[in-house]
């Protein structure tokens, strides 16, 4: 089911939390290897705590929010933010699919005007 | 018998409480909007209920349950807040236009200084974001009301008092004086110690009013998480959510954990005041007071600037044509803010000693957090990048939050940086930082806002020619302002000062000018306000910013295209009130409950 609800498109709009996440468990790897004021078991635990639990808590609410989210397209219609109790919208899919016919239409006739120019 | 003149008072009095409550037993029928759960009420019938649900007058804003008033409500607070903020600073840089004490004395400017930064924060900034979430989020969700009504109204009047509490000092009171702590309220100076004057009743009452405003952001916060959470309506899935409710559900989150420990902190600080305990007096009590404050303190940034952010995320598409770029990027990084905001509190910290570990975890979270706004920044610019820009107000003052925000932010990821930050610390620096986002972004975004969604709750247009010098007069004067400040910090200039050496005298002088040109600016959108609710073109269309043109209509407009529809239908212009406050009896049901929200 996870990996079903994690799909491609999913993973690359979590990206964006994955940055920060990074940030932090780069200053995690830095700090173990140059440690210029020494070890001491409180205050580096304390360290150590001040960047581990933002690193935990924000994966965990990335995870929770992505499932939720993912999960609500998969179950139900989903409409331009904002959007969903306006009468007469579109779902977003048919929405963005009129808008790639019409641009392909319109790269089709630049086509033919091309190909008319050309003749 | 000697009739006891203390009696006769009493007497009198009750007489007139008597009377009070006779009037206002008459001016309405209280049993008529007593709700049964069936949707009823007593003695009536459920039309009966829509009809009468509001009394008219003075009386339907002092019991007002909707959260459209209380929308309204916050609004005015906001406003009045927010003039009486911005005079009290006109002031002080009137005084800072020459090195030495002229205008005003030492103590005064500290005073004012004080109320300043509190009244702008928690008078001005979270009141103009609750009176917009009050309004609107329920509409855009498809909700009735909020989850609590009453609770919602209960928030907003405990920010009358709180008002009053804060601004004490300045009332004629005899031996009460202002706080003069600044809005950190840093101990032993807030704690009374010391030969000072901030021992003084003054300092106690603008710990309880701050207090009492706290108590309102947190029963607004629970508030807004059970609306959001249970009262959307069923289409309205966590995946069509709109970014200004994403953005104040993280607000609310935020507020719930970090308020209450605000709230703590002051009762500590008071019982050290008043009741000789001693919190802040040993040993490291100053240093566990700025962890207490700012582990408060910080999340309070991005509770006032992520609404704002969620307020350009949704206008700013409507006038560059086309949906917001990267919508789930802003969701996520919102929810990201929410989360590392409490975990930067001490970077406040960073020239007070503390072991340079601790320091150095973070600056890391610092940097790390710089990311999600970033990346919103560059989602706002993408969605403009070959749009279809209308340069309406709104979308000026827009526009002017991401230039602003992008000047605020970048300035402040240098101070993130340990060493640059105890160079700059407490220097004009971080004022001019910290002003370009709370005037350059969160005010901005306020306007927007204000001006985006005028037509809906006034029913009117407001002056457009007005409206951009509104904007641009903001725009050159928050720049000359703050960006003077920056410079002076790297000059060295430290904040705070009512005085300053005659070296800094150009570059205050400058600030001050843009001070004033923002006062000209704010004067001019108080007059187009008021006067174009009141004498403005009426809006005949429910879509007064044509955005059915790109598919762009949220559901707030909507609900006010039906207002309208429903107005005319009863019998035209003359009881467009009427129709606003009961509703009309749909047959669809959507459209029933968008009427009742």
């Amino acid at each position: 089911m996870a990996t079903k609800t994690f799909d491609k498109e999913t993973i690359l709009d979590l990206t964006v939390n994955m940055v920060p996440l990074a940030i932090i468990l780069f200053f995690v790897v830095a700090f173990t290897f140059v440690n210029p004021f020494g070890f001491e078991s409180l205050t580096s635990g304390l360290q150590y705590t001040l960047l581990i639990a933002p690193f935990v808590l924000l994966a965990a609410l990335t995870y929770l929010s992505g499932k939720a989210i993912a999960g609500s397209e998969k179950e139900g219609t989903v409409y331009a933010p904002g959007q969903a109790t306006v009468p007469g919208a579109k779902p977003l899919h048919e929405a963005e699919g009129e808008e790639t016919a019409e641009l392909e239409e319109s790269t089709d006739d630049d086509a033919v005007e091309a190909a008319d120019e050309t003749a | 018998m000697e009739v006891n003149g203390q009696l006769a008072l009493t007497v009198l009095m009750g007489v007139f409480l008597i009377a009070v409550a006779a009037w206002l037993a008459r001016v309405e029928d209280w049993r008529s909007y007593t709700p049964l759960a069936g949707g009823g009420t007593v003695g009536g019938t459920a039309e009966q209920y829509v009809s009468e649900e509001k009394p008219s007058g003075v009386i339907r804003w002092l019991t007002t349950v909707d959260h459209k008033d209380i929308g309204m409500l916050y609004g005015a607070y906001a406003l009045v807040a927010f003039a009486v903020g911005g005079l009290m600073v006109v002031l002080m840089r009137i005084e800072l236009a020459d090195p030495s004490m002229t205008l005003i004395s030492n103590t005064f400017y500290n005073s004012l200084l004080t109320s300043h930064g509190i009244t702008m924060l928690f008078l001005f900034g979270t009141p103009i974001i609750a009176a917009f979430s009050n309004y609107f989020i329920p509409l855009l969700i498809g909700a009735d009301d909020m989850a609590f009504p009453r609770i919602n109204a209960i928030a907003f009047w405990l920010l009358p008092p709180a008002a009053l509490l804060i601004w004490a000092g300045f009332f004629p009171i005899p031996d009460v004086i202002p706080a003069q702590t600044a809005w950190t309220m840093y101990t032993p100076l807030s704690a009374g110690v010391g030969s000072g004057n901030q021992m003084n009743a003054g300092v106690d009452l603008m710990l309880l009013g701050l207090h009492l405003s706290g108590v309102s952001a947190t029963m607004g916060a629970i508030n807004f998480i059970a609306t959001i959470f249970t009262e959307r309506n069923e289409k309205v899935s966590w995946a069509n959510l709109d970014i200004f409710s994403w953005t104040i559900l993280t607000q609310s989150g935020l507020i719930l954990f970090a308020f209450p420990l605000l709230g703590s902190a002051i009762v500590m600080l008071l019982l050290d005041r008043n009741f000789g305990t001693m919190f802040f007096s040993v040993d490291g009590g100053a240093i566990l007071w700025q962890h207490l404050f700012w582990f408060f303190g910080h999340p309070e940034v991005y509770i006032l600037v992520l609404p704002p952010m969620g307020i350009v995320s949704l206008v700013l598409p409507r006038f560059a044509g086309r949906r917001l770029f990267g919508f789930k990027f802003v969701v996520y990084s919102t929810l990201a803010i929410g989360v590392l905001s409490f975990g930067v509190w001490a970077h406040h910290m960073f020239a007070t000693g503390i072991d340079p570990r601790l320091r150095a975890s973070f600056m890391a979270v610092s940097l790390a957090i710089a990311i999600p706004s970033a990346v919103k920044t560059f989602n706002w610019i993408t969605t403009m990048w070959n749009g279809k820009i209308r340069l309406t107000t709104p979308m000026l003052f827009c526009i002017g939050f991401v230039s602003n925000f992008i000047i605020g932010g970048v300035t402040g990821v240098f101070l993130a940086s340990i060493p640059v930050d105890l160079v700059l610390h407490d220097t004009y620096y971080v004022v001019g930082h910290f002003h370009y986002i709370v005037m350059g972004a969160i005010a901005f975004a306020g306007f927007a806002g204000l001006y985006y969604w005028f037509p809906i709750y006034t029913g009117r247009m407001y002056q457009v020619t007005l409206g951009k010098w509104h904007f641009w007069l903001s725009m050159v004067g928050t720049n000359l302002t703050f960006f003077a400040m920056i410079l002076l910090g790297y000059g060295g200039m430290p904040r705070r000062y009512a005085t300053y050496l005659p070296q800094f005298a150009t570059l205050h002088q400058v600030a001050t000018v843009g001070a004033l040109i923002l006062l000209v600016g704010q004067i001019i959108f108080v007059w187009n306000f008021v006067q174009s609710w009141l004498e403005g073109r009426e809006v005949q269309d429910g879509d007064p910013w044509d955005l059915a043109d790109d598919d762009l209509v949220t559901a707030e407009w909507t609900w006010f295209e039906r207002k309208l529809e429903t107005a005319v239908t009863d019998g035209g212009e003359e009881e467009t009130e009427l129709a606003t406050d009961g509703g009309q009896t749909v047959d669809d049901a959507d459209a029933e409950s968008a009427d009742d929200a």
